[in-house]
């Protein structure tokens, strides 16, 4: 094993997997904190300070940059990076430069968007607030990391290529074409941040969704998918369940994921026939997305026994059954009638978390923990921590989805109920202070999973430290000898 | 390359590709209950879009059958169209059981005098939960929810001090359009201890303690051409509903807070401020939002709620 590894690290680029994977630990520090500040604004509105670029507006889309782009672009980055190299085996494409050259455009590209919004430059789309020259750069940035990619796969050393790339792939160009459609905009001048779309009206808010529900299956779902593949057989060492499934299921959520958008826009002034395809799409993108959870659970079938003994894999299989959880849950909220309950509540909230904390998040750290040291050629400094991080994260997810249940299913029935009059029996601010306990709820259930992110931080950090010295132990061993 | 490899564990075999290793993968068949459940939300779909408006067909889209819905027009027709999000909000607006149950009352209410309402049991509870409803989200955001309003910013609804009038034609009107509430700030025109003596004699005109010589001199600014107080507050200092001028001889403080400050220099002082800063605000219009009934509902609430509050 050690042996192999070292030549690994000879023969692929693991120095940008290594940044990429530092950097994504820390912006899931920086964004998950985030996150709980606001989080607190919304339980004790006080915490504004009265100071414009720490309020809910500013901070939100930062915290949302922050641990998707930020946490999650960099562990794909890095994960994507990884695996092309093994599963081709072949050294990443673009020499040391063109790699590198992604690492610094799209770090700098998420941290310059960030600090924009603090002072209120936004493009205020959903997910997509950068301006418009951060859009070009990460543009420019997309198709480098595109080309690199691709380069990769052609020179590989393998016949076929591995089930994980196929998500990549479809992870990039998928990205490639939402970012840049949603992001066509007239800026009002070249010295202006400012910049108009060049849709309107119900097209825009359809282009938007359309962006912004797949950013959540392409590069939330897809790409981790492509991760899953990957880490999951390896930790199990077992063989993936069943081949035909995946590409059964690969290709189903290609292709339905991209009309299920408007699912966002129910009850609108959209017309009613989108409406209806985006209800039925997402319905059957539930089995499609059930495939990926199992052919991921049953890789497990004869290795069971290490959901006992493994915590890196105990936190993949969390993840998978919040995928599974997640899914299912989804397609029903993108129901008529049971989104005339949920739309505008904090169950869509909880319904995000538990796809972005249950499956993105935990199936990202369960990656950093499998991959982490095997980039530096050591072994993890402790697992008992990796025991409590698994716990930590697991008790802020459900805690969080629970209270965001409660906070938003409440909050609908509130809105919905009629005394004996036949008049609405709550007014809106009687529902907004019902929602008090379980916002503080989900403050603390942010604290679980930050708290689990820094003990994760220590343990990578004690880890590399212990793989460095070692290294130079063996290095003063190899010169006296 | 290609080999299928037996896995000595299930039996299955794997596709023979092997990558990084160890990575390998069986190919099972499709689980049967995940093709079925499959094709069941195929089926689900094909109901949906037969059901509702679903796939574009040139310049139109499939309607959707055996789902229609009746309603009337504006115009009084009666109208069956296919399902769609507008005719499903007039449709139950006309016919759900809350819908008629609330026209029922809005219509009763509607035609219906303040006195009648007073004295009809039903139409009061209606007028109480409407009201606290119309209250709740149109108006709390400024008088709060309880309507006791903020000292200094917005007025008490329920103590039944009214600047501009409390009958029940009055306050309509100041819901319709709205009300701009204004007093000059006398910095300009009166020096510190000028203002100290108005203040002491506003104070002594409410029975607050008061310097005696201060309020005499304050008095005779009140009354005086210079500042001219009493052009709006009127020389016995009760105000004027047409101007919306504070009565100073009631206890109740609006803008300053003489009745929530402890000492007598506090008193002093918030009533110099006033008197220094003058006042400003405004109650929007909300004509262009509330129809009449529904403005009569809110006067009928309000009027509830004061006589509470003089009861108590």
């Amino acid at each position: 094993m050690a042996h192999s590894a070292a030549l690994s690290s000879e023969q692929y680029n693991y120095d940008i997997v290594k940044k990429f994977a530092i950097t994504s630990i820390f912006w899931g520090i920086l964004g998950m904190i985030a996150g709980v500040y606001i989080a607190s604004e919304l339980a004790w509105p006080f915490l504004n300070l009265d100071i414009a670029q720490i309020t809910f507006g500013r901070l939100r889309p930062l915290h949302t940059s922050g641990v998707i782009f930020g946490f999650g672009g960099n562990a794909l980055f890095a994960t994507s990076y990884y695996i092309v190299q093994r599963t081709c085996q072949t050294r990443l494409a673009g020499g040391t430069f063109w790699p590198t050259f992604t690492f610094w455009g799209w770090n700098l590209s998420v941290l310059i968007a960030g600090l924009l919004y603090l002072f209120g430059y936004t493009q205020g789309r959903e997910y997509a607030e950068p301006v418009w020259f951060v859009d070009i750069a990460i543009t420019v940035v997309w198709v480098v990391y595109f080309l690199i990619y691709t380069v990769t796969l052609v020179k590989r050393n393998q016949p076929h290529i591995y089930v994980a790339n196929w998500f990549f792939m479809s992870f990039i160009l998928a990205t490639a074409l939402l970012h840049i459609f949603n992001n066509l905009a007239v800026p009002v001048s070249l010295t202006s941040a400012t910049s108009y779309s060049l849709f309107s009206g119900a097209q825009d808010a359809m282009t938007q969704w359309w962006y912004g529900h797949n950013a959540v299956g392409f590069f939330l779902t897809a790409a981790f998918l492509g991760m899953m593949y990957y880490f999951v057989p390896k930790q199990a060492g077992r063989p993936v369940y069943s081949y035909r499934l995946s590409i059964i299921h690969f290709w189903a959520l290609s292709f339905m994921y991209m009309w299920v958008g408007t699912h966002h826009l129910h009850w609108t002034a959209i017309p009613d026939w989108t409406s209806t395809l985006a209800a039925t799409f997402s319905i059957l993108l539930l089995m499609p997305s059930w495939g990926g959870m199992i052919n991921g659970i049953m890789t497990l079938s004869g290795a069971w026994d290490k959901l006992r003994t493994d915590p890196i894999m105990m936190f993949m299989i969390t993840a998978l059954s919040f995928y599974g959880m997640s899914t299912f849950e989804g397609p029903m909220m993108s129901l008529k009638s049971v989104n005339a309950l949920s739309h505008y509540t904090d169950w869509t909230v909880g319904h995000v978390h538990s796809g972005a904390l249950g499956w993105v998040a935990m199936i990202s750290i369960a990656s950093f923990y499998h991959m982490i040291p095997r980039l530096w050629n050591t072994t993890l400094y402790s697992l008992q921590l990796v025991y409590t991080h698994f716990f930590l994260a697991t008790i802020g997810t459900v805690l969080y989805i629970t209270a965001l249940w409660v906070s938003g299913i409440g909050q609908g029935l509130m809105l919905r109920a009629f005394d004996e009059y036949g008049n609405l029996a709550y007014t809106f601010v009687e529902t907004v202070a019902f929602m008090h306990g379980p916002l503080v709820a989900r403050v603390v259930a942010g604290l679980f999973f930050l708290s689990g992110m820094l003990v994760m931080a220590y343990n990578i950090y004690m880890t590399i430290a212990r793989a460095k010295q070692e290294e130079g132990v063996s290095a003063v061993a190899a010169a006296k000898a | 390359m290609a080999n299928p490899v037996k896995d000595p564990l299930t039996g299955a075999e794997t596709t023979g590709h092997v990558w990084d290793e160890t990575l390998q993968e069986f190919n099972n068949p499709l689980p049967r209950w995940w093709l079925w459940t499959f094709y069941g939300t195929i089926i689900f779909a094909i109901v949906y879009w037969v059901m509702y408006p679903s796939w574009p067909v040139g310049n139109t889209f499939l309607k959707g059958v055996g789902n229609n819905i009746t309603y009337k027009t504006d115009a009084g027709e009666e109208k069956s169209t296919h399902w769609n999000m507008r005719a499903l909000l007039a449709h139950d607006m006309q016919n759900g059981a809350e819908a008629v149950k609330q026209k029922e009352y809005l219509g009763k209410v509607g035609a219906a005098s303040y006195e009648q309402i007073a004295q009809d049991p039903d139409m009061s509870a209606f007028v109480r939960s409407y009201g606290v409803g119309m209250f709740g989200d149109n108006c709390a955001a400024c008088h709060q929810s309880g309507a006791q309003g903020v000292v200094g910013q917005y007025p008490n609804l329920v103590d039944d001090d009214w600047l501009w009038g409390g009958d029940t034609k009055t306050i309509e009107t100041t819901i319709r359009n709205g009300r701009l509430g204004y007093m000059p700030g006398f910095s300009n025109v009166l020096d510190d201890a000028q203002v100290t003596q108005v203040a002491n004699y506003v104070l002594s005109l409410a029975g607050e303690p008061a310097d005696k010589a201060a309020a005499a001199e304050g008095q005779k600014i009140f009354e005086g051409e210079g500042a001219g107080c009493y052009y709006c507050h009127t020389k016995e200092g009760k105000g004027m509903h047409a101007q919306g001028s504070a009565n100073l001889t009631d206890k109740v403080w609006t803008i300053a807070n003489v009745a929530g400050a402890e000492t007598p220099e506090a008193k002093l002082a918030a009533v110099k401020a006033v008197v220094q800063k003058g006042v400003q605000r405004q109650m929007p219009a909300w004509a262009a939002r509330l129809d009449d009934t529904e403005v009569k509902v809110l006067v009928a609430y309000l009027k509830q709620m004061s006589a509470g509050a003089t009861a108590q």
